[in-house]
């Protein structure tokens, strides 16, 4: 076990040498680089001030030299500096980090206290009008946009609840009642689709299980319903759903990326996207970063509860 | 009968000199708070409530006195002399002087700052301090638009500079609000500045600038009253905010239009009877319905705002929309059959790229073939910069003096003359405009540079929209303005 998660840590530097790689070169492949987007379109600059900028910010050397240079940086620790602020990198991401990490945590827990006793209720109900209706409001929950849905619930309290506290955000030491107030509105437009996706994995999952002949000879000596579901065929059922688990986790920072504009929330999507809208490489580069790490983590933390819920899963 | 009026005074509240926190929302963060080194727009809308020039720009587009109570220019239009108010302070106690202008004005020239704002100033040969309260410009030549860059004077402390560097992080102005907490993406705070220079002002305790990038966001907000004021509303979330209860849309003349730019040195539309067949084929009635919603006015090369320099867009002939001689035209010119080109535009902007479509649509009537390439903002300024485009589609800020725009558009060799154009008899004209004191003299120059550019300029002006603020009943007093200034916040009160 030990062994395993030593392994997958050394495989996360590789992972990060490859991102890093790919994030340098692909922000540099956008045409346009700082000095143009600060100047603007309607500015009078002398080209030797134009050079003279790109000459402070490095973007005068040759591409490989660009990335040593924050290579070498990165690993004894410091991120750069932010071009248009001046400051770290390090203190703009942490100061949004536990922002996103919040909203996406809180997603995450009501996807699955949402999903999970509808999956089981569909499953259980199977063929019957209740069965039917989750499975066509799953589909739907999937195909909307969490963008759109943000929107719309925004307008709709705008009208009819105008005096909840549904834009922006203050942070829980402040006012933990209006931190989770602010919250209501874009965690429930996050974890829609993963509320959607993981009822109708668990669904079918457990519909498979039960299905099989363990279950049969259970029932068939006489163990009460509710043991056998809940401790025989749930259990068998929640690997699938735990792997959609982690695939959704990366698909929910995504969408988390796109609410946090929507509710004017100060996270690390609003952090990149303007960091890529000015082409401030060093911020872009460190969020990035920090996103792969992120990411990496939890899908480690999906593959080591494999073993939790399925004691034949042998780390070697 | 006594205690009713004193119960309704408890109940409709009482307007208190600053009381209160006006809460605004706009779309981006300041990038920076350096006056003489930042250039974007977000910037500017924080920097204009904290720091003054000399003189500062009216509601009515006219120069009135900020730090400067007065000034005099001599007959030979060579000397500027000004007189500060007396009694100024910055807003970390110390008395404002004649030196600050000065260090100021040096900061601004010194190319280590790397000034945006050095090219308006560059006629300025000598600038001294005599006493405390005065100073004196020596200008190299005779510069008509002199006074009119003066409200971008922005005097800063120069012990400050010294401290920090820069002022990207810290403020330290005169003006009516003072710094108070910057949290990025979140909101900047700026609070009443008690020692402000004109009394009574400002009106409201504090100003918070939300930072909400979504547009139906920042309607919603208004709309449950979580802001009070939106500066900058879009035409379509104008329309849908006028029915809302409780809330006013306002609408003036943006100094700011759209346009059509040719490169003139790419075969076409190096021939000016092509542009001016373009010109003809151009609709811009239909632009100002589809895309404006009726809220705009055909442009001209000078915004009608400047009442007393633009020409009426009657006075243009290529501006009787007319399909056919704009065909028949291209084929004087050698294109019986049209020619195919490029419309480079970007799309952060709604007004731009639905313009972009529009005249697509109108210069395909004509028989050109025409294609639109919506880019991504950066690489569109990549692209306008080095003049890599046939045509493009963009809009354009305003001026309120003719020189601060038309001189740097269409000199040759002009540093955003990114057309490339050329013209000898245009470069005389706008020479001879900024050059001259007399302002008869400079009317001519500029009516002659207007009819010059209206058909054949490597521009064609389309459209001056309608800038629209919205807020709620609880302020009073917001003043708009046609530069997008928020200056005359500090007259709006709040009411309970």
């Amino acid at each position: 076990m030990t062994t395993y998660v030593v392994r997958r840590l050394l495989d996360l530097v590789f992972v990060l040498f490859g991102v890093s790689v790919l994030i340098f070169m692909m922000l540099r492949a956008i045409p346009g680089d700082a000095v143009a987007i600060m100047l603007g379109a309607n500015v009078d600059i002398t080209p030797e001030r134009v050079d003279a900028l790109r000459r402070q910010l490095g973007l005068h050397l040759p591409i490989h030299e660009q990335y040593l240079r924050w290579l070498t940086d990165v690993l004894r620790g410091d991120l750069g500096r932010s071009v248009w602020t001046g400051r770290p990198v390090a203190d703009e991401i942490l100061g949004r980090l536990p922002v996103t990490l919040q909203l996406s945590g809180m997603a995450l827990v009501t996807a699955i206290a949402v999903s999970f006793p509808l999956g089981m209720a569909a499953a259980r109900t199977r063929g019957t009008r209740a069965d039917a209706w989750m499975r066509v409001s799953s589909i739907v929950g999937l195909t909307l946009p969490p963008f759109w849905v943000g929107v719309l619930m925004l307008y709709v309290f705008s009208i009819y609840l105008p005096t909840w506290p549904s834009i922006g955000y203050v942070p829980f030491g402040d006012d933990p009642l209006g931190n989770l107030a602010r919250m209501v509105l874009p965690v429930i437009a996050v974890s829609l689709p993963m509320i959607a996706a993981l009822t109708r994995i668990l669904r079918s999952s457990l519909l498979d299980v039960l299905s099989l002949d363990y279950i049969r000879t259970g029932r068939a000596k006489g163990l009460a319903p509710r043991s056998l579901f809940y401790k025989h065929a749930l259990r068998n059922a929640l690997i699938p759903v735990v792997t959609v688990i982690g695939v959704q986790a990366g698909h929910l920072l995504s969408g988390v990326i796109v609410i946090e504009q929507v509710f004017a929330i100060p996270g690390l999507g609003r952090l990149v996207i303007g960091a890529i809208n000015e082409r401030n490489y060093p911020l872009a580069q460190g969020v990035i970063l920090t996103a792969t790490v992120v990411f990496v983590f939890i899908n480690l933390l999906v593959d080591l509860a494999y073993a939790w819920i399925d004691p034949r899963v042998e780390y070697g | 009968m006594k205690r009713l009026a004193f119960l309704a005074l408890m109940a409709f509240g009482v307007v208190l000199a600053q009381s209160g926190t006006l809460e605004l929302a706009v779309d981006g963060s300041p990038a920076g708070l350096d006056p003489h080194k930042v250039t974007a727009f977000s910037s500017f809308t924080i920097i204009n409530l904290i720091y003054d020039g000399l003189l500062e720009i009216n509601a009515d587009l006219q120069l009135e006195g900020a730090l400067a109570e007065s000034y005099e220019i001599s007959d030979d239009g060579l000397t500027y002399t000004f007189t500060l108010r007396e009694g100024l302070e910055f807003h970390n106690g110390r008395a404002v002087t004649s030196d600050d202008v000065v260090y100021s004005l040096e900061r601004i020239l010194d190319p280590e700052t790397g000034s945006p704002q050095a090219s308006r100033f560059t006629q300025v040969a000598q600038t001294e301090a005599p006493d405390d309260r005065t100073v004196v410009f020596t200008l190299s030549e005779p510069f008509a638009p002199f006074l009119a860059n003066m409200p971008n004077l922005y005097v800063v402390p120069r012990e400050v500079v010294e401290e920090h560097g820069d002022l990207q992080q810290v403020a330290v102005g005169t003006g009516p609000f003072m710094l108070g907490e910057i949290v990025p993406d979140t909101f900047v705070r700026l609070d009443a500045n008690p020692a402000y220079y004109r009394s009574g002002e400002p009106g409201v305790a504090e100003l918070r600038f939300n930072i909400v990038p979504e547009a139906s966001t920042r309607a919603a907000g208004l709309r449950t009253g979580t802001y009070h004021l939106l500066p900058d509303v879009d035409p379509t979330s104008a329309e849908t905010l006028r029915r809302a209860p409780n809330v006013t849309v306002l609408g003036t003349q943006d100094l700011a239009y759209t346009l059509l730019g040719f490169n003139t040195t790419r075969a076409p539309f190096d021939d000016p009877r092509v542009r001016a067949a373009i010109g003809a084929a151009i609709d811009r009635d239909e632009v100002v319905q589809a895309v404006h919603l009726g809220n705009a006015v055909p442009a001209g090369p000078l915004s009608p705002a400047l009442t007393d320099w633009a020409l009426d867009t009657d006075a243009y002939p290529c501006y009787a929309q007319d399909t056919d001689a704009a065909r028949s035209a291209l084929a004087d010119a050698g294109y019986p059959d049209g020619f195919a080109f490029t419309i480079l535009t970007f799309g952060t902007n709604r007004v731009v790229a639905d313009t972009a479509q529009v005249l697509q649509a109108q210069l395909e009537r004509a028989g050109l073939d025409v294609e639109v390439n919506v880019a991504e903002f950066g690489t569109f300024v990549q692209d306008w910069q080095n003049s890599n485009f046939d045509a493009f589609v963009s809009l354009n800020g305003g001026n309120i003096d003719p020189d601060g725009y038309l001189h740097r558009t269409f000199i040759t060799d002009g540093s955003t003359n990114v057309f490339q154009h050329s013209d000898p008899e245009l470069d005389a004209l706008l020479v001879r405009g900024r050059t001259t004191a007399d302002v008869d003299a400079r009317q001519e120059a500029y009516r002659e540079a207007q009819m010059l550019l209206a058909c054949e300029g490597p521009i064609a002006h389309i459209a001056y929209g309608t800038l629209f603020s919205a807020h709620t009943a609880a302020v009073e007093g917001f003043v708009q303005m046609p530069t997008r200034n928020l200056r005359y916040l500090r007259n709006v009160t709040l009411n309970r």
